[in-house]
């Protein structure tokens, strides 16, 4: 079946921002398998609501708020499994190589096993941040105050200075 | 600061990685696109809809015998049925109302109002659980009679009494603590232990952890 020009526009818009998927599926889900449902689970919902899309807000918005939105219900396992029951693709996202191990890896690997650590709304917030959102945005996409969002901010740095520089990172 | 560069250099190296590395096939994502999605109601396990199934079909015989017996049947078991039947009904449609209302979730909106939504309607599964428990007695009168209580049985007449009241107050005791502030009590874990309701419990931990972040 042909592609419609929504979903070439869809696929386009998804592959300039697949990392925004990836980030956000990885930091909500270990387990391979459970990360590839997820990754599409994220992508079906996008999907679906893509026509009510207000373009007057940053495409980038619109996928941090469905992504994390979906990742942090992934615990209703049953609902998704059944939903995605039908014959679906294998992979989606593909890695293709893996990355050398150099020190910056190793500090990379801590700060992905920090955010993973993290219960899911402090994931979500320190996603944004990491990103470099700006703060009104984060506080837009998470429904929190501005003044929070800092608050919250600093204290997650600090939670994360501490375990860094426990393991001579930094 | 510092150490924020450092965070955020490691992350833009994870970005770069990404660029470098992520690649998205594009027919398998197409094919996702495809996808019809069926509503929880529709998806539920085939135990959880076999259950439900169950639950309508009983609701529709005891209504029937209802309307046919209406006439002569004794005042205990008309008052019993009525209760059990008028307390399942409750509960499935709650059940179900709950399933629907979680589909129609936007997913668009901001997350602390999305996750809000979702964890409380998961969390009513509860009420589900409590209106079971509410109908415990009934199941103990509805086989009274009038000749039964003329007798002079007096054994039988107090282990009913017993048993009844025991009932009674099990399940108007469960019916009032099943509430998430008694979630890390132990009778409370035993009660809703297991996968069906893994949910249930997430969605508790969810609220709880919602009113920390607002704040």
């Amino acid at each position: 079946m042909p592609m419609t020009a929504d979903s070439e526009r869809f696929i386009a818009m998804l592959n300039s921002n697949k990392g925004i998927v990836y980030k956000i599926a990885n930091g909500y889900c270990k387990n391979e398998e459970n990360r590839k449902d997820l990754i599409q689970e994220i992508i079906l919902q996008m999907w679906i609501a893509f026509p009510k899309y207000n373009q007057q807000f940053a495409i980038t918005t619109w996928m941090y708020t469905i992504a994390l939105n979906v990742s942090i219900s992934f615990y209703r396992k049953e609902t998704r499994r059944q939903s995605l029951n039908q014959t679906i693709p294998a992979d989606v996202l593909i890695w293709e190589q893996e990355t050398d191990n150099t020190r910056l890896a190793d500090g990379l690997k801590s700060l992905q096993e920090f955010i993973s650590s993290l219960a899911e709304l402090e994931k979500a917030l320190l996603i944004l941040y990491l990103d470099e959102n700006p703060q009104q945005e984060i506080a837009d996409i998470l429904g929190i105050s501005v003044s929070n969002v800092s608050t919250k901010i600093n204290r997650l740095k600090e939670k994360l200075k501490q375990k860094l520089s426990s393991q001579k990172i930094t | 600061m510092m150490e924020d560069l450092t965070l955020i250099q490691l992350w833009k190296s994870y970005n770069q990685q990404m660029e470098e590395n992520l690649q998205l096939n594009k027919s398998n994502a197409a094919e996702i696109l495809k996808i019809k999605v069926k509503s929880a109601i529709v998806s539920m396990k085939p135990i959880k809809l076999f259950t439900v199934l169950v639950g309508i079909v009983w609701v529709f015989f005891v209504d029937s015998v209802l309307f046919t017996t209406f006439d002569y049947v004794n005042t205990f078991f008309l008052v019993s049925a009525i209760t059990q039947v008028v307390l399942t009904k409750l509960a499935i449609g709650i059940y179900l109302y709950q399933l629907a209302l979680i589909d129609k979730v936007d997913v668009e909106n901001n997350i602390v109002t999305v996750q809000e939504k979702i964890a409380n309607l998961q969390a009513s599964s509860l009420w589900v659980a409590r209106l079971m428990f509410l109908q415990l007695p009934v199941w103990t009168t509805f086989y009274w009679n009038e000749e039964m209580l003329s007798n002079r049985e007096y054994f039988l007449h107090g282990v009913q009494l017993v048993v009844t009241i025991s009932f009674s107050v099990i399940s108007i005791w469960l019916f009032l603590n099943i509430k998430m502030e008694n979630r890390e009590k132990k009778w409370f874990k035993i009660l809703f232990h297991g996968k069906e309701w893994d949910s249930t419990i997430h969605a508790m931990g969810m609220l709880d952890q919602i009113n920390r972040f607002k704040k």
